[in-house]
């Protein structure tokens, strides 16, 4: 008798445990939603308008809020509730890609990185245009910059930063070796430096990452790219052999510079290397001070900036690298408060100037680089020292920009993986073997 | 011949000895760096000498005291792990059983299919999985992190085989005792697989705990993290945060450790008092 | 049947007022529905969250797939898959896939024999200290093979390599090291746990067996290859199968060690290149071109397999 019921119960109870499960995982769900763990602003204001963020990294997140909270100063009859969550890179770039892919469940904003913005231009563009906003203010605008984010002629991302590559000095090395900085103005200069480095402290003058970051600087400012306006390929054209050909020499020739512990400049190892006196320059953006005030606090009042040295066929001074662009994606159901919001934070003067006093960027808008309260004494000039704008406003005519399309994130895989790797490190191809080799497999993936 | 044997035993406990150290090591020197300074840890490495005087317990202090999000993480690993556990193991018992003691229409197919399930890399599901999930409402849900994870095909594969060595007799005479043929699985025959529930127990615990992707892919808001990915975001190049992560992942192994050891008291016992004695 | 036969004669006396539910009941409980019953739950769940996203999966792999745009391109992303980093996916995943194979089977066999033995003494602590490792979160065991295999010389692994006086290695750049710290962190993890199937599988062996062997006087050896091997063997095929495919899948000790992208790609995988087309730069359909591709491949790997161990068969029906 007993058996029996059970035996007639098993499949019910089964299925009862299935209706269990999937009731108390919604109810959980929707109780600790409203922890306050994550950055929220405006979370106390009544009838605030709900925005989603999503970022990679926790200082965007609060840069965010804190322009959140502004925002419900200024604005206290259209106030926000801005919600904004930090994912790991990888993970927010593969969630963002498919939540728009599937058409649903993407934040209102969302922080895309430069190699990964192209991902996002593919298909139907699923963010929105911010044209509006930055047309009537281009002249402001660093154009290049802007760029960056665009296709057929929209822009669809706020850039973080200027990033303008320049060169760090660390001027204890220089001035062991007897070097005036100032006196290196072209690429040979800087091998003739080098050397004297080299030979005077047995320092390398410089490290070279394994990434993109050891070629793309060099190759834009030769006046070249990985793509030509009209979208050629173009990564094994002569002058990006020639590039990186010279970088290859750096390392394996003059043997002035070496491969950057740690494999990049983000890393840990690095930036103990980088502290502990162990290159004489480093040729990275701007937004590299942070890291620098961040990580290598033995370094303060040691590093001098200055524009990179010129090729002698070229006269680009610095060229626009890496960063952010934040996006409003058109899911939301709030896009025009949400555009609203991210000129607010991020593309107003005052949000310009916002990003260069909190997370020490220079700002993609060079009409603040002369504002009052960009002068005003920070970290940043305590660290490094109080001309940094007046260099960025000496070479802004001669900013070289990138060119971006679709096949970036492919050229940048090939660069990371393959090329860096076989020649500088492995050095079982030479410069053209790579890149041809490189870009065939790339063309190979156009053509289809 | 004693003499033999006594030599073999020295042989046997010290190779043991070296490899329980080699097992425990990277754990142990884990346990200590987290008390060193983390950055000084990621630029350099786990090293052999200790500098005793830089050992302190900043990391812990700063993971009790000021990282809330942490233990929120920690108790939704709990949750999802537990009941997954739970709900794997029915549904993957009752289909490893039937696979191995019925003979019936479909049963080499089926076979076949658990087979295949369990060779379809995951990645590969993840896009038609996560149109599912939406469709289904359980995007931030615990439900949607742990749907997937029900469908346990190495646990049914491995509860069959262990079926396979169960002494048929004991089911024709439990018949005979007027059991049904749930009966017979639920009073005499689950009992003697309990062995094979202890090891399928760690094991589904263990992929739901340490589940990675999945998760990553369901959950939104930071208060529903599980551990891994909690600890996966404070792992970027972008303001690292490495006082709790390397604190933070000692924490998360020492529980689990102490919960396996009360664990595997039960799980002896279940090995002891195996099929073969009933 | 026989069950049957007396279910019929006992159950008039004790059920006789619900005749259609105890009919119905009689039904469920009959030898002939009840495996379905005991399988339903399976089927449906499997129906809905394997079957369905693989017949999916399948079909995106003739698409390009683009937000707003998803057309359907016959085989051509079949036709680009085959290029070198596609072949150097395959012969990582390969050789992980049987270094794994290799040593998560025959290493654990003689551990749990070795510990199920009376030779070993203190066999719960033993047994824990294998198993612990497997209760680390891939993401920390990430972090600390960074950590002890950190190309710096101040690390432990370039330590013991310093003090057999030889360079420190720069772990994570070159091609065998790359290997080595994949095989390494899966097997370290996974150790303990095939440790555990076999000794799980070990208690089914009679012990008398053992005794009668000795006295017919066989030695370890042949009381290991008469007695425990055969006794073992469905264990064995078990493990092994899990570990061909799982070696074929290896994606997440790559993943921790390098994030993704590997220098010369001596970290990439099949699930690795899947997942570094298909989901990191948006190219869906190839993805899962490449997850078809793998499949095939495991599917024909672990049927030869089986089929050559006779895994299909009722071994003592």
């Amino acid at each position: 008798m007993k058996k029996k019921t059970l035996s007639a119960l098993s499949p019910l109870s089964l299925s009862l445990v299935l209706v269990l499960a999937a009731c108390s995982g919604g109810e959980d769900a929707a109780e600790s939603s409203e922890a306050d763990e994550v950055e929220v602003a405006g979370s106390d204001i009544e009838d605030a308008t709900e925005l989603t963020f999503w970022t990679f990294a926790g200082t965007h997140a609060t840069f965010f809020a804190n322009a959140a909270d502004r925002w419900n100063e200024e604005n206290p009859d259209n106030p926000i509730q801005l919600t904004a969550e930090t994912y790991p890179f990888d993970q927010m770039h593969n969630n963002l890609l498919m939540a728009l892919q599937s058409g649903s469940g993407a934040p209102d904003l969302a922080d895309i990185e430069l190699a990964k913005f192209s991902n996002f231009l593919r298909g139907d563009v699923q963010l929105e245009p911010l044209n509006d906003l930055i047309e009537p203010e281009l002249d402001g605008f660093m154009e290049e910059r802007l760029n960056i984010y665009a296709k057929d002629g929209n822009y669809y991302g706020a850039p973080t930063h200027l990033g303008a590559s320049v060169v760090y000095y660390n001027t204890e090395i220089m001035d062991q070796a007897g070097v005036d900085i100032d006196s290196i103005e072209t690429w040979d200069d800087y091998v003739e430096a080098g050397q004297t480095v080299v030979e005077a402290t047995g320092k390398p003058m410089t490290t070279i990452a394994d990434n993109w970051y050891g070629i793309w600087p060099y190759v834009v400012q030769k006046g070249s790219d990985f793509f030509d306006e009209n979208g050629e390929l173009t990564l094994d054209n002569e002058e990006n052999i020639e590039t990186l050909q010279f970088i290859d020499d750096l390392v394996n020739e003059y043997e002035i510079a070496e491969l950057a512990p740690g494999g990049g400049y983000h890393s840990e190892e690095f930036y103990g290397f980088m502290n502990d006196g162990g290159q004489a320059s480093l040729v990275i953006p701007m937004f590299y001070m942070k890291d620098f005030t961040t990580y290598m606090p033995d370094l303060e009042g040691k590093i001098q900036i200055r524009p990179m040295p010129t090729w002698s066929d070229s006269d680009i001074q610095t060229v626009t690298m890496g960063g952010t662009g934040t996006s409003v994606i058109s899911q939301s159901e709030n896009t025009d408060l949400a555009k609203e919001f991210l000129y607010f934070a991020k593309m107003s003067k005052e949000g310009n100037i916002q990003l260069w006093k909190e997370l020490g960027f220079d700002p993609p808008r060079w009409d603040v680089w002369e504002d009052e309260e960009m002068r005003e004494d920070n970290v940043y000039y305590q660290y490094f020292h109080d001309d940094i704008f007046d260099i960025l406003l000496g070479i802004r005519d001669n900013v070289g920009g990138i060119q971006i399309n679709e096949y970036t994130p492919d050229v940048l895989t090939e660069i990371d993986t393959n090329i860096m790797h076989n020649v500088l490190r492995e050095q079982n191809q030479t410069p053209e073997e790579a890149l041809k080799q490189s870009a065939d497999t790339i063309r190979q993936k156009i053509g289809n | 011949m004693r003499k033999n044997n006594t030599l073999a035993k020295w042989i046997a406990n010290s190779a043991f000895i070296l490899i329980a150290f080699i097992a425990l090591f990277p754990l142990l020197s884990l346990i200590i760096s987290s008390f060193r300074p983390s950055s000084e840890l990621m630029r350099n490495g786990i090293s052999f000498s200790i500098n005793w005087s830089e050992l302190s317990l900043r990391n812990y202090i700063h993971i009790f005291t000021d990282s809330p999000s942490y233990w929120q993480w920690y108790g939704n690993s709990l949750i999802i792990s537990t009941l997954t556990i739970v709900l794997s193991l029915f549904f993957s018992s009752m289909v490893g059983y039937a696979l191995a003691v019925y003979k019936f229409r479909g049963r080499n197919l089926l076979f076949l299919f658990v087979l295949v399930i369990i060779m379809i890399p995951f990645e590969i599901l993840m896009l038609p999985l996560y149109q599912l999930m939406i469709n289904l409402n359980v995007i931030n849900t615990y439900t949607g992190v742990m749907l997937p994870l029900i469908v346990a095909p190495i646990a049914v594969f491995f509860f069959r085989q262990y079926a396979m060595g169960l002494p048929t007799e004991l089911m024709d005479s439990a018949r005979i005792d007027g059991c049904t043929e749930y009966g017979i699985f639920f009073r005499i025959m689950a009992p003697l697989m309990l062995p094979s529930f202890s090891a399928m127990a760690i094991l589904q615990g263990l992929n739901s705990w340490n589940n990675f992707l999945w998760p990553l892919l369901v959950i939104r808001s930071n208060d529903l993290f599980t551990l891994p990915i909690g600890l996966a975001t404070l792992l970027t190049p972008y303001g690292n945060n490495y006082d709790t992560l390397i604190a933070g992942s000692v924490m998360t192994i020492i529980p689990i450790i102490i919960l396996f050891i009360f664990f595997q008291r039960y799980f002896v016992a279940g090995l002891a008092s195996g099929s073969v004695k009933g | 049947m026989s069950g049957l036969d007396v279910n019929k004669s006992n159950n008039p006396s004790t059920l006789a007022p619900a005749k259609r539910e105890n009919k119905m009941l009689r039904f469920l409980n009959s030898k002939k529905v009840a495996p379905y019953i005991f399988v339903f739950p399976f089927i449906l769940s499997f129906s809905v969250l394997t079957l369905y996203p693989t017949i999916q999966a399948f079909i995106m792999s003739f698409q390009r797939i683009l937000p707003g745009q998803v057309e359907f391109i016959g085989l051509q992303n079949y036709q680009r898959i085959f290029n070198q980093t596609f072949y150097k996916a395959l012969a990582n995943s390969t050789i992980f896939m049987l270094l794994t194979v290799l040593i998560l089977v025959t290493v654990p066999i003689i551990l749990a024999i070795l510990l199920d033995s009376r030779l070993v003494k203190f066999k719960t602590f033993f047994r824990s200290a294998l198993f612990i490792p497997a209760l680390t979160s891939i993401v920390v065991a990430g972090v600390i093979f960074r950590l002890v295999f950190s190309e710096s010389d101040q690390a432990i692994a370039n330590q013991i390599v310093g003090f057999f006086g030889f360079d420190p290695i720069r772990w994570q750049f070159t091609a065998w090291s790359g290997m080595f710290l994949m095989v390494m962190m899966a097997s370290w993890r996974w150790m303990g746990v095939n440790v555990l199937y076999f000794l799980a599988g070990l208690q089914n062996i009679p012990k008398e067996l053992y005794e009668s062997a000795e006295i017919d006087g066989a030695n370890i050896y042949q009381r290991f290859t008469n007695v425990t091997l055969p006794f073992l063997k469905p264990i064995i095929i078990f493990v092994t199968t899990i570990s061909i495919i799982g070696g074929f899948r290896v994606f997440e000790e790559s993943y921790v060690i390098w994030q993704g992208t590997s220098p010369g790609n001596i970290g990439l995988t099949l699930v690795g290149m899947l997942y570094q087309q298909g989901i990191q730069q948006n190219d869906m359909g190839f993805g899962a071109a490449i997850g078809v591709i793998l499949l095939i491949l495991i599917f024909v790997v672990s049927i030869i397999y089986l089929l050559l161990t006779g895994a299909f068969k009722r071994g003592d029906e």
